[in-house]
């Protein structure tokens, strides 16, 4: 009777997060699946099924593609610099004493707690073509009359101003996370290995890294799926995918094709492949990064 | 005891739950009330006038607000519902794809929507590619709300007649023409004064004129955005080959691009890429659009392409001394052509599932009344009614007497077509611009997307 009871507790206790969580999570990803199947614009009652066919017409689209190879450059490229800069930071923050330690923990945070709209516009003024902080500081090294360097209008180099303005603002979330960990490790292990003769970068690499592993490869994952969002919202606010599409990445893309293209199944479609890509990307970072964790 | 407090408190957060879904079905309910309670008063009254009568017609009006503000729409929602006696319920925003799109797809359609197409959500264009807008032609022959004139006598010519209201080329009429605003080049009419250079009248003088400026180490041409190649575009279709070959061009024909005519469109673009400021394409996206029109007022570049509406726009931006806003239509191609200005204007339609199209139809009608043009022409947008421009006074009289000062007007776009997964003719054709200027494809490159893009849109023309 009292285990019965307690069964009952629990599954009202669990009920409304769990209806939540299907409507709002499980139907929206199902229907996702369901639309990508369909030729429709969104609007009218008539839908098409017309089977795998957007998929088909996906493998052959090239922008699609141009916003593929965007959108795993930056996957790479901004954790890859977000992850060494705040393990960096981190270590120094916790482990040596600094003037100012908490002075530069709340500077390194702040970019985390603007809104993106407000990043994208300090990122427009800095990498403004001519009066731009950037060009000034470099227009001190070379010639004055030298053409400008574009950082939002050549092609070739825009995918790197919007990777360093996502670097900025992810630094802190991570160092602070970082910091966390590193803050359980105790003392007495680094204690000990000094005695030793380790030195400090001995010890960031075999002491801390090793430490803090579970909380390194749940960050891994964060990486992916904030990567995924957040180029969508800094693109949108900076470029707006331009110019001429070079900065167009896989939610962008979907959005243009969804809504501007009015073909709404085919941004489904789009759905679909960077669900399972993330889906796919996570699983193999986890399984890769799998190890024992160090019991001290 | 402990337990009972739980049981409440997982109850409470059970219930709060389902609290969206309650509400909802109240308001609902409410809603039927009052309107049995409503027919039921029109029983009791049969012989009752037919202002009366109508009375109990609510229409829903969807508006979008833009540089002309909102306050006209309630000023002439109000106005129209002391004239017919049929009650609007009005809903205006900004970006108003997200009010009305999500209600849209759940089922619940306003009566009258007033959305321009070439919107980024494009809801307007998803509409006419789904068949989903109310064919309208019969409005054309209603009587103006209020006056004797039939609305077909009332909007100037050739404003029914393009594919932007005739968006399937079969004769109907499924767009209303509102707020027009001529296109062409804006200027700094003070620097041309005072370096004594005159404006071009065919491409050929304006080449000139753009080393003459080179030499003084201003650009000959800066663009907003790559989105403004659109009236320019269209307007340069005209100028090659007239009327005729527009429509060729913008129903996709084969071979249309190989032609001598579109050769000269190609051409000329690609000459003036070279001529435009460098730094353009960095800001030519929709946050940073102003800095390019900045240009303009500090003398940086000579001319750009856009509507009316910059002046407003750009009202409070620093300008170079004396500063003062000029505006011509596109050189012709050669001397003794004519030269053309595309006349853009925004759109107001009934969606095919809208309640009540007939109270739906004689708001379309009201548009073109004296009344309701004076309301709007206070907040700055024009109405096409024959005639009405001469009544315009300062900056807008000029802007708007540009037909009569020999340019011709040019009206239309591209065909609408059914979707096509991945094509998205505007950025091929417009938003390659940003490539030619910046370097990175060549003229041939954006001809040869242009010709493919244009084949499979062939296919799919409605």
């Amino acid at each position: 009777m009292k285990k019965s009871s307690k069964s009952i507790f629990l599954f009202l206790c669990v009920a409304p997060s769990f209806l939540l969580f299907l409507v709002f999570m499980m139907i929206p990803t199902f229907n996702i699946f369901r639309m990508s199947l369909y030729k429709w614009g969104g609007y009218s009652p008539d839908k098409t099924f017309v089977g795998f066919d957007n998929f088909v017409k996906l493998s052959k689209d090239m922008k699609f593609f141009q916003s593929f190879e965007n959108t795993i450059f930056l996957i790479v490229i901004v954790s890859l610099i977000t992850f060494t800069m705040a393990l960096v930071f981190a270590a120094i923050l916790t482990r040596e004493n600094l003037i100012g330690q908490n002075f530069f923990r709340v500077v390194f945070y702040i970019p985390n707690i603007l809104s993106i709209v407000i990043i994208s516009a300090i990122f427009s003024a800095i990498l403004d073509s001519k009066n731009g902080l950037l060009n000034s500081i470099l227009n001190l090294f070379r010639d004055q009359n030298a053409e400008p360097v574009y950082w939002l209008g050549d092609q070739k180099i825009v995918i790197y101003s919007i990777a360093m303005a996502m670097i900025w603002q992810a630094v802190g979330y991570y160092m602070v996370m970082y910091m966390a960990s590193m803050a359980s490790v105790p003392e007495s292990v680094y204690e000990s290995a000094s005695l030793e003769g380790a030195g400090k970068i001995y010890q960031f690499f075999h002491l801390t890294i090793p430490l803090i592993w579970t909380n390194i490869r749940t960050t891994l994952t964060f990486f992916i799926i904030s990567n995924i969002n957040l180029s969508f919202t800094i693109v949108k606010a900076m470029t707006g995918g331009g110019p001429d599409g070079s900065t167009e990445v896989f939610l962008s893309y979907m959005y243009k094709q969804a809504y501007t293209n009015s073909s709404y199944g085919y941004g489904m479609a789009i759905g679909v492949v960077v669900f399972l890509f993330s889906f796919a990307l996570s699983g193999i970072v986890s399984f890769v990064t799998k190890r024992e964790p160090i019991e001290l | 005891m402990k337990k009972i407090i739980a049981m409440l408190l997982v109850g409470t957060i059970g219930l709060t739950t389902l609290t969206g879904c309650t509400s909802k079905a109240t308001k609902e309910a409410a809603t039927t009330e009052s309107a049995v309670d409503e027919t039921s008063k029109e029983v009791q009254t049969p012989a009752e006038e037919k202002t009366q009568e109508a009375e109990a017609v609510t229409i829903k009006v969807a508006a979008i607000e833009t540089a002309y503000g909102a306050e006209m729409w309630t000023k002439v929602c109000d106005a129209f519902t002391a004239k017919t006696g049929i009650k609007v319920e009005l809903t205006t925003d900004k970006s108003l794809e997200d009010v009305i799109g999500a209600q849209m797809k759940a089922g619940d359609y306003p009566d009258v929507v007033h959305l321009a197409t070439g919107r980024p959500a494009a809801l307007t264009e998803t509409l006419i590619k789904e068949n989903g807008l109310e064919d309208i032609t019969d409005v054309l022959s209603m009587t103006v709300p209020g006056e004797e004139k039939k609305v077909s006598d009332k909007i100037a010519g050739g404003f029914t007649e393009s594919s932007l209201t005739n968006p399937y080329n079969d004769g109907k009429t499924y767009m209303a023409p509102m707020f027009y605003s001529p296109c062409g080049l804006f200027f700094n009419s003070a620097l041309f004064e005072e370096k004594g250079w005159s404006v071009p009248a065919t491409w050929d003088e304006m080449w000139e004129l753009g080393e003459k400026a080179k030499a003084e180490n201003i650009a000959l041409f800066a663009y907003p955005t790559a989105g403004y190649f659109d009236a320019f575009f269209y307007a340069l279709l005209y100028e090659a080959g007239g009327t005729e070959f527009f429509t060729k061009a913008t129903n996709y024909e084969e071979g249309i691009w190989d032609s001598p005519e579109a050769v000269q469109v190609f051409d000329i673009i690609e000459k003036l890429s070279a001529y435009t400021e460098k730094s353009v394409p960095s800001n030519a996206n929709n946050d940073n659009y102003l800095k390019n029109q900045q240009l303009i007022l500090d003398n940086k570049a000579l001319f750009m392409p856009n509507g009316t509406w910059v002046i407003g726009e750009m009202k409070d931006a620093p300008r170079a001394d004396g500063f003062s806003w000029g505006f011509t239509a596109l050189p012709a191609i050669a001397d003794g052509k004519d030269a053309y200005s595309y006349t853009w204007f925004e759109q107001m339609w009934v969606p095919a599932a809208a309640e009540n199209k007939d109270a739906a139809k004689q708001f379309v009608a009201y548009m073109y009344s004296d009344e309701a043009a004076g309301i709007f022409a206070e907040a700055g947008a024009v109405q096409p009614i024959t005639g009405f421009a001469e009544q315009l006074d300062g900056d807008n009289k000029l802007f708007y007497s540009i037909y009569d000062n020999g340019a011709k007007a040019a009206l239309g776009s591209f065909a609408a077509t059914d979707p096509v997964e991945g094509v998205n003719f505007a950025d091929t054709v417009f938003g390659t611009v940003n490539s030619l200027v910046s370097g990175d494809k060549t003229k041939q490159e954006w001809i040869d997307s242009i010709k493919k893009d244009s084949d499979l849109l062939r296919a799919a023309l409605k």
